[in-house]
């Protein structure tokens, strides 16, 4: 049961105050800590659980830049057997259909029998590479997966909709599935087990080794168009009660007797 | 310009919110841009409610067949894209739900439109369509417009956009589609409701959310001790049933529970927008949080920004004095 | 060629006497047996059999076993080692897991951002020293006192008998980042060694007379483990110590309180530093102090540290260690339980609300106490 895990390095953002970069089309990137996107994190732990049940290798492709090797050599020591960094300047600027044939390409010549991704990218909240990747490969997917059961040529699997019904499926193998969070319990890569990972060979491949002509692939060949970033507007928004926690509290009490619920 | 096609979202026999806040929206976008706005429904004994969307569509197209009772993205997609590169619209609106994502960015692929997933705006400028989409967990908006394309997809967020009272008239009509079978290859087996515990958080009047601020399971105990003091239950965002804190039938939600309860106060929940779907039709909504620029105060009615050990605990001194 | 446990651990001395589980406060209520933890080891049964595993982190590396060794064995080494060997497998408690991962992202284990650091001296008028500039004396804060709102009680207080007592200071501001102390105890070697290297460079970067740090843990790794340091490093018990015997940080108003005094293990134990909080003490005006029965060497380690702030106990029964502390300072009529460790306050600040205590005895800092006299 080999499986393949598309994972993206992204920035740490929950605990930062984010800064528009001049020019307006990115996010001022310096200082902010990177990490695995947190729904390819649980995608990765669910791979090899499954290859640690069922035998075989995960490999994790990504596309992404030099940093991005950090991830993969994470992937690695947490057990994944080999890794693919897709890079090439040409594939910057992509939006997720782009990213999806990106990955596409490399992944269509490995060996697999499952392809297991993130549901979404918390950097640019997109749900589309994991399924866009499927319908390029030719391959039954599913997304928004929170249980995955293996079994002789296919799996069983629970999507996740809304109110917490379960939608159970059974798609044959190979597929893509989009993983979300809370499926398990990720395991702690240690930082020596990363750096005996950095000795290991990570395969690069650029847009011409997989047969991508530039114009096809990156900015030149996404279908959308960023025009800018700006933050949302502060809107209505809450009354602030302001003062010291018993100061703030007591005028909050005494609102919320006002309105009867004290 | 061409049609606006919005596919409609439904679940056991009954149109879901999502698709009247697309008609709305595409009915407006369809009055700019000179055009008009057609509905398609798929699904197995959809004649009543293709009725209910005729005061919301120009037109009602309906693909009624069995295959397609239970949603299955393999069946769906073959019809929609049949139906797509017959009328050819301008726009495909596609709610971003479970349904949703499922769906739209292999249709994209298979029709060869671009993709922009999740927006919360959508403006039409002459011929061309542009979107607003939220990144960095909503930290920031992103403007986006298309390539030229005869057709564009758009996801649209649930309650991005309000549900208005139809005033169409609209004809139902039944589009020839094939429907394929099942595939083998993937098959729809059942749906399993979620599991129900003691408590139903939707049928209570006063609800005490905790978010990720609380920081450990230790300290779940200040907020329960807030609930039943203000008489009411304790709900959680999703991070809190990720660890295991809380069983999933307390998530307040898109993936969990919508709630309307009279009070609704949120101690340490950022305000992502997947929670804040769940909950912001409650009548009065207090936030806690340390970072001011949290997201769930401009969804609260009331807020206190600081730490929510200080703040909880003072706050039910408070109300225990307030009470006398 | 494999180092086996026993020759990694210098395990063959041991003689089975028992003195490390006599000591070892948590024996008495979690299934931790260290002595049988050390035989196992002498007998190569490996980590992944090693059935100690589970309740290896119950310990809180107190290092009472060590110290009561006859025969110079290290058994706390032993279980920071089978620690080690769960973390290089990744299998972990997902709470130790979030702690070291916060600890490489964001420079402290708490989940909180970089640049959130200094937020506790905001308004405080705290220096920072400058890319170069040279420190006389540094001001280490610690990630505790930097993040926890009740442990910032113990930077603020600083902060004001530093200028009470005209002492000139810097600190590090965002710059300063984890000493690794818990880490290391944590099991986690490679993000141990990662911060002795990067704090060294840091440290390097700005010629530094004299570190003295806010919390004991801090002072204890860059005392005892991180090698050679340049500079001297000081808990600020001893630096108040010295600055009341010079004479230079006096006290004009008084609290009258009666106090007790809980030793924590990385000042005491590890560290001997017994009577400079003592003198501290003594010098504040109106304070009525009386030793608990276990005291200084005897003390009642908390179970705050060995990275048991951010994992439950395994398998633990009976009263918290905290708790049982909480209670002896209580019926020592004590108002006021102070200690001179940020995880110390912290954990038995907890064990007054889950003991019921609550109303009858405060825990406080040393140093927040010192300043209340201000």
């Amino acid at each position: 049961m080999n499986i393949v895990v598309c994972v993206k390095q992204v920035p740490e953002t929950a605990e930062a105050e984010l800064k528009i970069a001049s020019g307006g089309k990115g996010i001022v990137e310096e200082g902010l800590p990177l990490q695995i996107n947190e729904p390819d994190n649980y995608a990765l732990e669910e791979a090899l659980l499954i290859t640690e049940e069922h035998d075989g290798d995960v490999t994790v492709v990504t596309l992404g830049h030099d940093s991005s090797e950090e991830v993969l050599r994470m992937s690695m020591a947490k057990g994944a057997a080999e890794a693919v960094r897709v890079a090439d300047p040409a594939f910057d600027g992509g939006d997720g259909l782009a990213t999806a044939g990106a990955l596409a390409a490399a992944v269509k010549d490995l060996d697999y029998d499952l392809v297991l991704t993130g549901c979404m990218a918390s950097d640019d909240g997109n749900t589309q590479v994991g399924v866009a990747l499927a319908e390029l490969l030719g391959i039954p997917h599913a997304t928004y997966v929170t249980q995955v059961d293996v079994g002789d040529g296919k799996v069983t699997v629970g999507r996740e909709l809304e109110g917490g019904l379960i939608e159970k499926l059974e798609i044959g193998l190979p597929c893509v599935l989009g993983i979300q969070t809370g499926i398990n319990e990720p395991r702690y890569a240690s930082i020596m087990g990363i750096a005996k990972a950095s000795k290991r060979e990570i395969e690069l491949k650029a847009a011409g080794d997989l047969g991508l002509d530039a114009g096809s692939v990156g900015e030149a060949g996404s279908g959308t168009v960023l025009d800018g970033l700006e933050f949302p507007p502060a809107g209505e928004g809450a009354e602030i009660l302001d003062g010291t926690p018993p100061e703030a509290s007591g005028k909050l009490a005494d609102i919320l007797k006002e309105k009867g619920f004290v | 310009m061409n049609e606006i096609l919005v596919l409609a979202e439904h679940r056991d026999g009954e149109l879901r919110d999502i698709t009247f806040e697309m008609l709305g929206k595409a009915a407006s976008l369809a009055e700019t841009g000179g055009t008009t706005v057609t509905a398609l429904l798929l699904g197995a004994g959809v004649g009543e409610m293709a009725d209910g969307l005729a005061c919301y569509a120009d037109e009602v197209l309906t693909v009624d067949h069995g295959n397609l009772a239970n949603f299955n993205s393999a069946v769906y997609q073959p019809v929609v894209a049949e139906a797509v590169k017959s009328r050819g619209p301008a726009a495909v609106l596609v709610g971003s739900t479970a349904f949703g994502v499922d769906l739209a960015p292999s249709l994209a692929v298979e029709l060869s439109a671009p993709l922009a997933s999740d927006v919360i705006d959508i403006a039409v400028d002459g011929d061309a369509f542009s979107v607003t989409r939220q990144i960095y967990e909503g930290k920031i908006d992103a403007k986006v417009s298309f390539r030229d394309a005869p057709t564009v997809l758009i996801t649209v967020r649930a309650s991005a956009f309000p549900v208005e009272l139809g005033t169409k008239g609209g004809s139902v009509s039944e589009f020839a589609a094939t429907v394929p079978d099942e595939p083998a290859m993937r098959r729809f087996v059942e749906y399993v409701e979620a599991a129900v515990g003691d408590v139903d958080i939707a049928a209570s009047e006063v609800i005490v959310a905790v978010g990720r601020g609380i920081k450990e399971e230790e300290n779940m105990a200040l907020v329960q001790e807030l609930a039943e003091l203000l008489g009411g239950v304790v709900g959680c965002s999703r991070p809190i049933v990720d660890a295991g804190w809380l069983p999933k039938d307390r998530q307040v939600g898109s993936s969990g529970k919508t709630v309307k309860p009279k009070l609704y106060v949120a101690v340490g929940i950022s305000g992502q927008f997947q929670h804040i779907s769940g909950m912001k039709a409650a009548d009065t909504i207090v936030a806690i949080n340390k970072d001011p620029k949290a997201p769930i105060f401009s969804a609260a009615d009331y807020g206190i920004v600081g730490d929510l050990f200080k703040v909880v605990p003072a706050l039910k001194e408070k109300i225990a004095e307030v009470r006398g | 060629m494999r180092v086996s446990m026993a020759e990694k651990y210098e395990l063959m001395g041991c003689i089975q006497c028992g003195r490390c589980t006599a000591g070892c406060p948590v024996s008495l209520r979690t299934h931790l047996n260290v002595r049988r933890v050390v035989y196992d080891g002498m007998r190569g049964v490996g980590p992944k059999d090693a059935k100690a595993l589970p309740s290896a982190w119950n310990c809180t590396t107190c290092s009472n076993c060590t110290e009561r060794c006859p025969k110079g064995v290290k058994p706390m080494e032993l279980v920071i080692g089978l620690r080690s060997a769960a973390i290089e497998k990744g299998r972990i408690e997902p709470t130790i897991r979030d702690a070291l991962e916060s600890t490489l992202k964001h420079g402290n284990p708490w989940g909180r951002g970089r640049e959130k650091r200094t937020e506790w001296a905001e308004e405080l008028g705290v220096p920072v020293a400058a890319e170069g500039e040279a420190i006389p004396l540094l001001f280490y804060v610690g990630c505790t006192p930097a993040y926890d709102p009740e442990a910032q009680s113990v930077a603020t207080a600083l902060v004001a008998l530093f200028k009470a007592a005209g002492v000139e200071y810097s600190t590090l501001g965002t710059s300063e980042s984890c000493c690794g102390n818990d880490i290391r105890r944590m099991g986690e070697e490679g993000l141990f060694e990662m911060l002795v290297d990067g704090n060294k460079e840091e440290f390097g970067g700005h010629e530094i007379g004299t570190i003295v740090t806010g919390s004991p843990h801090c002072m204890n790794t860059f005392k005892n483990e991180y090698g050679e340091m340049p500079s001297e490093v000081l808990h600020y018990s001893q630096l108040l110590a010295s600055l009341i015997e010079e004479g230079k940080l006096t006290f004009k108003g008084k609290v009258e309180k009666k106090v007790t005094f809980h030793d924590a293990c990385f000042l005491g134990k590890h560290n001997g530093i017994y009577d400079e909080p003592r003198t501290v003490l003594e010098a504040i005006p109106g304070v009525e102090f009386e030793e608990m029965d276990r005291s200084r060497e005897r003390a009642l380690c908390c179970e705050g540290g060995g990275g048991r702030m951010w994992v439950e106990a395994v398998e633990e029964r009976g009263e918290r260690l905290a708790e049982t502390r909480v209670k002896d300072a209580v019926a020592l009529g004590a108002d006021y339980l102070v200690t001179a460790c940020p995880f110390c306050l912290l954990t038995l600040q907890d064990a007054v609300k889950t003991s019921g205590n609550e109303g009858k005895i405060e825990i406080i800092d040393l140093a927040a106490l010192a300043a209340m006299a201000l």
